[in-house]
């Protein structure tokens, strides 16, 4: 894949807010789901819950936290260091790192060959065949398991009543 | 292989600026290793937790592992993480997948990953979401048991639905008979929810689900559509009305005000008023409520995360004449993210949102993408045929009818075979894979795939024997599906002689295949445009901004077409500036020729090469281009009823919004005003709707009662067809105070001079009377006609509709294509459409165009007629070509000279009517010859192979 750099994000250091799942975290460390939200609940783990059925939580409190229910420090850690940071919009337009250039594209310093399609239905799929017809690549993202999207679901198409698929 | 497909993955942000984007994507684990993972479907059947279905619109269930449907692509199970057990309940639960997976795919380690993207431009096309009654009491969804939605009904019908089918009430599991529609159910409704717009879908697809419920209930069963305006102003929907209304489906102008449950809690009883005011209580088997279309559930989020506005619907917001921009540089908008339409628009839509990208990248083009290369081919002169043969299940659809394991075991008794087996999809990825493993291990140098149609699935296998360095040729298909499975449903064991039949003859064909050589066409990076409206116009700039050449042909003497006489868009921004930006663009850009007075005479060659003479201003030239736009546009009806062209205070579209434009205070004057619908458009001489006027009219009575909020303003319609987001300007014109009165067919309004007055009586059907209007404007909705193309269709042997609109290839997935390759159709030469749609159209053709023109060389197929030593010049096939690539040329042979014909490679089809028409084998067709076909014929009949030898 010629823009193949797929980066993690870097995790700073220090004691930044990070996102947890209660699901799972309850995975993770091997108790029921509903344990850890009693936790959260009842304020024992001081988690608050932000979008997406998602909760905040300080990452060196978590760790303490999980220490004092009897998770092995290490493992506690290392769950903690792989919980997304929790991230501000404001912070989010602006990249991390300056984004890095692939050898492909030193041609150009401002225009990138490349198209990034989100969504994955009939209209999606259109797009991104022209374009990689084009000459352009493309990025197709699609939330879903497979593409297809709503007209997938139909039986038939009028007027001549063709199969969608 | 340009394109990275990225499932179970959602942006989370989007930084930087147009041409250099970096966006970063949460792609979620999908548990079960895409690289290992080749669909055997185990892991569905192994897993005990059982989830409501989404993709069968919850009306089924499907397991926690699980693919959407039997085609999806990527053809990969994936497991559910909100519904597994071991990912739920956690260590030491379940994990029944990971111990049957025959292949280790299973993967509970895989993790969420955050990936980053640098792209140029982002293209959003999310979709919609569908409209959720539930919240609306009254309908009775999921209180009634058959009360269904739109969606789940379409379900219902599909073979691979929860029924298969097979239609049967959820109460009772008896088949429905008697069958309701309810439109509007979450469309033009501001009252029990927010959306004022028209889903512009739902009429027709309620339609489409009528008539074929009619084949799936014995006896046709009873449909019933209750409808407020029946919307169907697409190409040829008013046709497909009027079909419906003759097989018998009831149409029921009136929405339904009490829904209970039937007698028994069965079926629906219901009750409403008939126009004449009669309450009505009648019952249905089942009722299906038409949900309209809504703005994707995330549609706030994305737009935050992207930084687009968003319209009041929260549909992405788009500009009237930049219909794919949204409102941040570099980002488009495809599909229906911008507002509810039907799948050819959004198709079309999302083309001309591929097509603005392309042309803002067009420094970068090529930079990022990869050709595909073949491996040199094996020589395999002289080497015996060593046939593969590979039988298809098609999953069920053959596997069912057929038995797949016999024919396996017959095909390796034929001569010639060295291999053969049975795949459950031979088309998906893996057995692709197989079949190239197959083909190093066995060393075969001839295929024959037992599946499908070679018209949807020989280039697949052609590809796969080419990465194998064999010739694509050499490969042959029997069409055991769609040929047999198909339609002996019913007789298995004849079904199964029957693919042994054609098995045989295939493997008898391939014995005699031979490799062939592809010819090549270098690709002429110009276009041409036919049409200088602003479609025409707009492709033009779309294919010179992406680097193309571009000549541009108008008839007339001057640029700009029927938008010279338009006043405002129904959003009412004024046409006439952008239009005259629009000219000049066209006409001081380095890359159009724009020709006025000209007309194309002649073309010839084909996708990639075409060759034209085009005279303007007196002079011929001739040019060579490697697609074409065909933007012929239409023309406005000349109206010979209502006092039009007798009295000048009757007026069409065109000629008011002249007047509006100059002279506004003329129209301001008047006391009342009157418009007319469907002048002209819905009736036997031209069945079709003209889909503009509705919008154009209840804008200009907007604009009227803007100007002078004392006029009286009368707009007498047959349906109101203000589809999409134009309904809100149907409802802000009732809030103004305009008039809406319904006349039929047979009960036109009549319109009068009496003295000095000008008078219009029309039918009242809510008052029920009769009424008259003294008038001082009549405006006539008068229909859109297309301009005559009859010369351009003989040049292009394409093809109109029974109206004389420009066909496309195909109504649904190809609507700017047409069905000759290199041709595109744009504007309202294909079908009347507003300004708006008419660019997105025009963007679409020039992206589709750009697509052609963008390639080196052109592949042309092999399968063309060649000359053989037995042609002595008779010419028969001359005259029998329909291609004209036959021509005669002399030659001198011992001392004589001798005739014969010769082909042009480039024109013909190979569609073999010449070697038909040659009586002695003098030109034959690559991969069709007499022998091969008698090889053929032989072994169906079981013959010996004797004639084949040579």
């Amino acid at each position: 894949m010629p823009t193949g750099f797929h980066l993690r994000l870097p995790v700073t250091g220090g004691n930044p807010m990070i996102q947890i799942r209660i699901g799972r975290l309850a995975w993770q460390i091997g108790v029921h789901r509903n344990t850890v939200g009693n936790w959260i609940r009842t304020g024992a783990l001081a988690a608050r819950p932000i979008a997406g059925r998602r909760y905040a939580i300080e990452k060196n409190r978590l760790i303490r936290f999980l220490a004092s229910r009897g998770v092995d420090e290490a493992l506690a850690a290392e769950i903690a260091e792989n919980c997304e940071p929790l991230r501000h919009r404001k912070e989010e337009e602006q990249p991390k790192q300056p984004p890095m250039k692939t050898k492909e594209v030193s041609m150009s310093n401002k225009t990138i060959g490349s198209v990034m399609v989100v969504g994955g239905g009939i209209a999606s799929i259109q797009a991104s065949l022209d374009l990689a017809d084009s000459g352009y690549y493309v990025h197709l993202v699609e939330k879903n398991a497979g593409i297809g999207g709503r007209m997938a679901q139909l039986d038939k198409t009028f007027p001549t009543n063709d199969c969608a698929m | 292989m340009n394109i990275n497909l990225l499932t179970l993955s959602e942006i989370t942000g989007v930084a930087g600026e147009a041409g250099d984007f970096t966006v970063t994507v949460r792609k979620k684990p999908r548990y079960i290793d895409m690289d290992k993972c080749i669909a055997c479907g185990i892991c569905a059947e192994k897993c005990p937790k059982l989830v409501s279905d989404e993709y069968n619109a919850g009306t089924a269930r499907r397991k926690s592992a699980y693919i959407q449907y039997g085609q999806t692509v990527p053809l990969k199970y994936a497991i559910d993480p909100d519904t597994c057990i071991f990912i739920q309940k956690g260590k030491g639960k379940c994990l029944a997948c990971e111990k049957f997976c025959p292949t280790g795919a299973i993967n509970f380690q895989d993790k969420e990953e955050l990936l980053e993207f640098n792209v140029g431009a982002v293209i959003l096309s999310p979709g919609h979401k569908s409209f959720d009654p539930s919240g609306i009491d009254f309908y009775g969804y999921k209180t009634i048991p058959d009360v269904l939605t739109g969606l789940e009904y379409e379900r219902m019908l599909s073979p691979s639905g929860p029924v298969r089918g097979h239609l049967e009430k959820p109460s009772s599991g008896k088949t429905p008979e008697n069958i309701a529609w309810i439109q509007c159910v979450g469309s033009r409704n501001t009252n029990q929810c927010d959306n004022g717009y028209c889903s512009s879908v739902c009429c027709m697809y309620a339609m489409k689900q009528a008539l074929v419920t009619e084949t799936h209930i014995p006896g046709g069963g009873r449909q019933t559509i209750f409808f407020m305006d029946m919307r169907c102003h697409g190409k040829e929907f008013e046709l497909y009305y009027n079909y419906a209304t003759e097989r018998g489906i009831r149409f029921i102008r009136a929405r339904p005000h009490t829904i209970e449950p039937g007698p028994g809690g069965s079926g629906v009883a219901m009750e409403y008023f008939t126009e004449d005011g009669r309450k009505v209580r009648e019952e249905f088997d089942l009722t299906v409520l038409s949900t309209g279309l809504e703005a994707p559930r995330d549609a706030i989020d994305l737009a935050e995360k992207t930084g687009i506005r968003l319209s009041p619907y929260r549909f992405a917001e788009t500009g009237g004449f930049e219909p794919v921009f949204s409102s941040k540089e570099g980002i488009y908008i495809g599909g229906s993210f911008a507002g509810p339409m039907n799948i050819p628009t959004a198709v079309a839509n999302a083309s001309a949102a591929a097509g603005q990208a392309a042309r803002a990248l067009v420094s970068a083009r090529n930079t990022l993408t990869k050709q595909k290369t073949y491996p040199p081919e094996f020589n395999l002169t002289g080497q015996k045929p060593k046939i593969g043969v590979f039988v298809c299940s098609c999953g069920v659809n053959i596997a069912a009818t057929v038995d797949v394991n016999a024919l396996v075991d017959y095909a390796k008794t034929l001569p010639g075979v060295a291999y053969a087996e049975n795949n459950l999809f031979s088309c998906s990825t893996d057995a692709q894979k197989q079949l190239a493993d197959v083909i190093r291990k066995q060393n075969l140098n001839r295929v024959v795939i037992a599946a499908c149609s070679p018209r949807t699935h020989e280039p697949l296998f052609q590809d796969t024997l080419m990465e194998q360095g064999i010739n694509g040729y050499l490969v042959e298909m029997a069409n055991i599906r769609n040929h047999n499975a198909w339609v002996h449903q019913k007789n298995p064991e004849q079904a199964t002689q029957k693919a042994k039949d054609q098995v045989r003859m295939a493997v008898a064909k391939a014995q005699t295949l031979y490799p062939l050589e592809r010819m090549e066409v270098p690709v002429v990076g110009r276009s041409l445009v036919i049409g200088g409206g602003v479609a025409g116009m707009s492709a033009a700039l779309g294919l010179a901004d992406q680097g193309y050449d571009t000549v541009l042909v108008e008839h007339s003497g001057e640029l700009g077409g029927n938008a010279k006489n338009l006043h405002t868009t129904a959003r009412g921004e004024p046409i006439r500036p952008m239009l005259d930006k629009m000219i000049r663009d066209v006409q001081n850009h380095p890359k159009i020729d724009a020709l006025t007075n000209a007309r194309v005479l002649n073309a010839t060659g084909s996708v990639g090469h075409f060759e034209s003479d085009i005279e303007a201003g007196g002079e011929t030239r001739r040019i060579s281009y490697g697609a074409a736009v065909l933007a012929t546009g239409a023309s406005e009806s000349v109206p010979d009823e209502y006092r039009y062209g007798t009295d000048d205070r009757v007026y069409t579209h065109l000629g008011f919004d002249r007047l509006m434009t100059e002279t506004p205070e003329k129209a301001a004057a008047a006391g009342s005003a009157v418009f007319i619908q469907c002048v002209g458009s819905r009736d036997e001489k031209r069945p079709w709707c003209s889909r503009l006027c509705c919008t154009h009219s209840v804008k200009a009575a907007l604009d009227l009662k803007e100007k002078n909020p004392e006029m009286d303003v009368f707009i007498l319609y047959r349906d109101m067809r203000t589809y999409g987001l134009n309904e809100d300007l149907y409802t802000r014109a009732r809030n103004a105070g305009v008039l809406f009165i319904r006349y039929d067919l047979e009960n036109k309004p009549q319109v009068a001079a009496e003295g000095d007055d000008l008078i219009v009586r029309v039918f009242d059907p809510v008052s029920r009377k009769k009424i008259a209007i003294d008038t001082d404007l009549l405006i006539l909705a008068a229909a859109v006609v297309p301009n005559n193309v009859e010369e351009l269709v003989n040049i292009y042997r394409c093809a109109t509709n029974q109206d004389g609109f420009l066909n496309e290839a195909h109504p649904k997935l190809r609507p700017v294509d047409m069905a000759a390759d290199g041709l595109f159709v744009a504007g309202i030469g294909a079908y009347p459409k507003p300004i708006g749609e008419s660019i997105s159209q025009a963007q679409a053709a020039a992206s589709r165009a750009g697509a052609i023109l963008a390639q080196p060389v052109m592949h042309l197929d092999a399968i063309k007629s060649h000359v053989t030593q037995y042609c002595d010049g008779c010419a028969i096939c001359l005259d029998a070509c329909p291609y004209d690539a036959i021509s005669i040329t002399t030659h001198a042979q011992n001392g004589r000279t001798a005739k014969r014909v010769e082909t042009d490679k480039a024109l013909c089809k190979g569609c073999g009517i010449c070697q038909a028409a040659c009586p002695k084998g003098g030109i034959l067709v690559h991969g069709f010859t007499i022998e091969q076909l008698q090889a053929q014929v032989h072994a169906a009949l079981d013959l010996p192979q004797a004639m084949t030898a040579s």
